[in-house]
């Protein structure tokens, strides 16, 4: 140890310091860091530190780097949560992440992977892409990379090196995988990815958003349904926040918390926060305006268990905006209270509260800045469709429906994955949510066409999972796989290990389906599918 | 070779003293002492988290020996030396041979070969020349610069197995990338299941296709599917290893009227005849199967259930539950017994003509994903 440090001196004093001058100069913590324990191995280029210096990547990216480096390569540094200052980890990501990460555009559809929203089913990779780098880990991980070609080559030798199996397991064994690699998904890579870019470019020159002061956000709480709240966001230095937040649930239930926050390349931002006693982390992008924030929080330790969020920027000069409201449809001839949740509610104009004739306003229950409760009702004969809800000048198109029934259910995901865990191994259970979204098929009564009415969530659906095959039923996977919340379409995985009394003593593994029955009318329902499977055993931050 | 293992065993009581073996008890030790002269088979097979060989005499169903590696814990493939006194097993996460005395726990061979900035990993490759005097692997490597990985050509690489501990390769000769299942003819050529199966001259490094198997694409099938990575065909004295393909009831490549088949490639080791031959159909995953001694027509197939197949008629004759997933199949020499290991902490005994349960031997450990290997000895 004592001689690597030592070697790790020498080359520091006896190198000129040739590399690039942002690196060589800056004085920042991460700089400082990388300066001090990474020259021993990366050389000084005319782009900076070989290999460190000719690729671009997203926070995560570069956290997975550096704790390879640790974990295999000696780099003596903690390990650090990517929210939090001080870890020497998170001060090398950040160095790295703002000099050489990815333009907002340049993450645009392959952001659930940042967002650890990682029930999906990655479509838009074709087949070769998807049988070359997509079966042992997502195309999002690729996407989220730039680099020119000779270092997309040097990935094939590290994944050859790291992972010789890649070349034995299926789609590997069956295919000169290495040549294909080298010829056909490389210069693809290159072309596709870039280490330069024009996006990129602009960006770095680019006037960043301010994103000190006041957001209103609303979402969707797992198992506690519509919320709206004000976070305040205070900066500590560039790029470095503390937050509060305060706000209520639909039910009434008071939301306070606090937590941090780290912006990351100038708009891409990890935080922690608590919502009272739950602990949920922010991923979420600034558009370039830095008038919205859009991301997904989900629990610590669960990032299946999430939702989507978008907030709105409170500034003094901000005119009525409107962000949602809740719940996003009624039923003809029904009364219901909406929460409308906005910027500028209480100003004059908002007085001038404007839905359609179909709907009677019968009373203003409270009206804030940032929130009208209204109590309303839908007419008997009011034609059912999309509504607009308009305050002063400001517009929510299309964010509320009138209904005559709700003829489906489409359960979300579609596809869910959970993992048994626990039960003295290393790894927990993964939990999975999954919620109903409701439609009604419109004035044809015909499903998929286009008159279909998409309701948003349905929370008054009972929850429960059924087995998906025969096999499945034989082998009684409801009873072993794990417990489905009839209320709240939270999935908990059952301990992990061979079940001695399972047949042939197999894992506590399943293979469901998932069903939401409508309370109102049990003959609604909808279906999706849950694999109960084993766990990865494997946890990057970018699956 | 017969009075040196009768002479071992003598001495064993000091050698557990020395060399940390966890002989069961002396019991067992005098009964296999008192069958001098007479044959007695016994299985092998390693369990983890300590890599832990577990000798079984087959007469009794019983653990008689373990001894504990020093290696890191890893699938463990094996193969016996010709005299059946020293097992080799490639373990380690695939990383190195050790080579043990089954009869003292002495480790008496190990390979380094992973060397200075050059990191090896062998995917279940290894074979043992028919002198006993030199190991094969098959070598994936990759050379470790000071800031990036460089794939360097796989390779084979021969050990002397005379030289030691910590033993360096003593010669080595390029070869065909995807290399696991391994073996040697009895005239000393190297056979190696990759994308094909190839024979290997040891003394000029040449090798040549003898089965052509993703290469052996045929009219109306798909190209044949080789997940086998383990050599099971020792009983019988030949290359052994299965194969799925799908035959098209339909247009060439239409998958949704296709039946699936499973097949095995076989080599003699005595002559080096090759064939493939599809040996029935594919309704579940199989991880791996072997021909009965005596009977070859008759395929024996294990993963959660154990078939029985003809591959005369090409059809499933017989297949059976089992308690748990059984990843490795072997037989008694004689075709009388079935075994099955290579998952949790058990050894199966099954009668190959009923499939019923005859005997189960527990085990200390887990032997997920570790090979058996059964031989012959004389007390």
């Amino acid at each position: 140890m004592l001689k690597k440090t030592l070697f790790g001196i020498l080359l520091i004093l006896t190198t000129p310091l040739l590399f690039a001058e942002s690196l060589d100069k800056d004085d920042s913590a991460g700089a400082k860091l990388i300066r001090a324990n990474c020259l021993g191995c990366h050389v000084p280029t005319d782009k900076g530190l070989s290999r460190i210096s000719e690729q671009r990547k997203t926070p995560e990216g570069w956290e997975m780097t550096i704790n390879r480096m640790r974990l295999m390569h000696g780099l003596k540094i903690n390990k650090g949560d990517l929210a939090i200052k001080g870890s020497g980890l998170h001060e090398i990501v950040k160095y790295l992440a703002d000099n050489q990460g990815l333009a907002p555009s340049e993450t645009h559809g392959v952001r659930y992977l940042l967002e650890q929203d990682l029930n999906q089913i990655e479509t838009q990779f074709d087949d070769e892409f998807t049988t070359m780098c997509a079966r042992c880990h997502s195309g999002a991980r690729v996407a989220l990379q730039r680099r020119d070609a000779k270092e997309w080559n040097y990935l094939i030798d590290f994944h050859l090196g790291q992972f010789p199996s890649t070349e034995y397991s299926l789609f590997g064994r069956d295919r000169n995988w290495l040549d294909i690699a080298r010829n056909k998904m490389v210069p693809l890579l290159a072309k596709k990815y870039p280490f330069t870019s024009e996006d990129w470019s602009a960006w770095v020159v680019a006037q960043k958003p301010e994103l000190e002061g006041k957001w209103i956000l609303s979402g969707h709480m797992p198992g506690k349904g519509f919320f709206s709240a004000t976070m305040k966001v205070t900066q500590n230095k560039k790029d470095y926040y503390s937050l509060s937040i305060e706000g209520n649930y639909a039910t009434g239930e008071a939301i306070k918390g606090a937590g941090s926050s780290v912006v990351y390349t100038g708009y891409d931002w990890r935080g922690n926060i608590n919502f009272g006693d739950i602990s949920l982390r922010q991923t979420l992008a600034a558009s370039a305006d830095g008038q919205t924030l859009t991301g997904r929080f989900y629990q610590k330790g669960q990032e299946l268990v999430g939702m989507k969020i978008t907030a709105i920027k409170d500034t003094a000069n901000t005119n009525t905006r409107l962000l949602s409201v809740f719940p996003s449809h009624i039923k003809k001839g029904q009364t219901t209270t909406l929460t409308i949740t906005g910027l500028g509610l209480n100003s004059a104009s908002a007085n001038s509260l404007s839905l359609p004739a179909s709907i009677m306003v019968n009373k203003v229950i409270s009206q804030s800045a940032n929130r009208i409760v209204v109590n309303v009702t839908a007419k008997d004969n009011a034609p059912i469709g999309y509504v607009d809800i308009q305050i002063g000048g400001a517009i929510l198109t299309k964010q509320l429906a009138i209904y005559k029934q709700v003829n489906a259910l489409e359960v979300v995901p579609s596809y869910g994955v959970s993992r048994v865990g626990d039960n003295g191994g290393s790894t927990p259970k993964t939990n999975t949510l999954f919620r109903a979204v409701g439609f009604d098929y419109g004035k044809d009564g015909i499903a998929n066409t286009a008159d279909d009415i998409n309701l948003g969530y349905i929370e008054a659906v009972t929850w429960a999972v059924v087995p998906r095959d025969e096999i499945a039923k034989k082998d009684k996977d409801v009873q072993f796989a794990g417990q489905m919340n009839s209320n709240t379409g939270l999935f908990s995985p059952a301990a992990a290990g061979p079940n001695p009394e399972r047949y042939r003593s197999t894992n506590n593994a399943g293979n469901l389906n998932v069903v939401a029955k409508l309370n109102e009318n049990d003959e609604i329902s909808g279906i999706g599918r849950l694999l109960v499977t084993l766990q990865r055993w494997n946890n990057p931050p970018l699956k | 070779m017969n009075s040196n293992f009768y002479h071992t065993l003598l001495l064993s009581g000091v050698a557990l003293l020395l060399s940390g073996c966890q002989s069961l008890s002396t019991k067992e030790q005098s009964i296999i002492s008192t069958a001098k002269g007479s044959e007695k088979e016994f299985l092998i097979t390693v369990t983890r988290p300590n890599t832990t060989l577990h000798v079984i005499d087959l007469q009794k169903n019983e653990v008689i020996r373990q001894c504990d590696l020093p290696a890191g814990p890893g699938p463990g493939t094996l193969v016996m030396s010709p005299d059946n006194s020293i097992v080799y097993i490639l373990t380690d996460h695939f990383s190195e041979i050790y080579g043990v005395n089954i009869d003292n726990c002495d480790v008496v061979f190990s390979t380094q070969q992973s060397t200075d900035n050059i990191r090896v990993k062998s995917i279940a490759s290894i074979a043992i020349s028919p002198d006993g005097k030199e190991i094969y692997t098959h070598q994936n490597r990759v050379k470790m610069m000071s800031d990036h990985y460089q794939m360097l050509p796989p390779q084979i690489a021969v050990f002397d197995t005379s030289a030691g501990l910590k033993v360096k390769t003593s010669r080595t000769f390029d070869a065909p990338r995807q290399i696991a299942t391994m073996d040697t003819l009895e005239s000393g050529e190297l056979v190696m299941g990759g994308q094909d199966i190839f024979l290997m001259d040891m003394h000029s490094g040449k090798y040549k296709v003898i089965l052509p198997s993703l290469n052996d694409v045929q009219p109306g099938y798909s190209a044949k599917d080789v997940l086998t990575v383990w050599q099971m065909g020792k009983v019988n004295n030949e290359f052994y290893r299965m194969y799925s393909r799908a035959k098209y009831n339909g247009k060439e490549g239409d998958l949704s009227n296709a039946e699936y088949i499973w097949g095995h490639e076989v080599v003699n080791l005595k002559t080096g005849e090759a064939q493939a031959k599809d040996f029935g159909p594919l309704k579940g995953v199989l991880f791996t199967s072997i021909r009965r001694p005596g009977q070859l027509n008759r395929v024996y197939g294990t993963l959660n259930d154990l078939n029985e197949y003809d591959s005369i008629t090409k059809k499933l004759i017989r297949s059976v539950d089992l308690p748990h997933t059984y990843y490795c199949i072997n037989f008694s020499h004689d075709g009388s017994k079935i075994y099955l290991s290579g998952a949790l902490d058990s050894v199966a005994v099954y009668d190959p003509d009923t499939l019923k349960k005859l005997a189960h031997i527990k085990l200390t450990g887990d032997g997920s994903m570790s090979t058996s290997i059964i031989f012959k000895r004389k007390g």
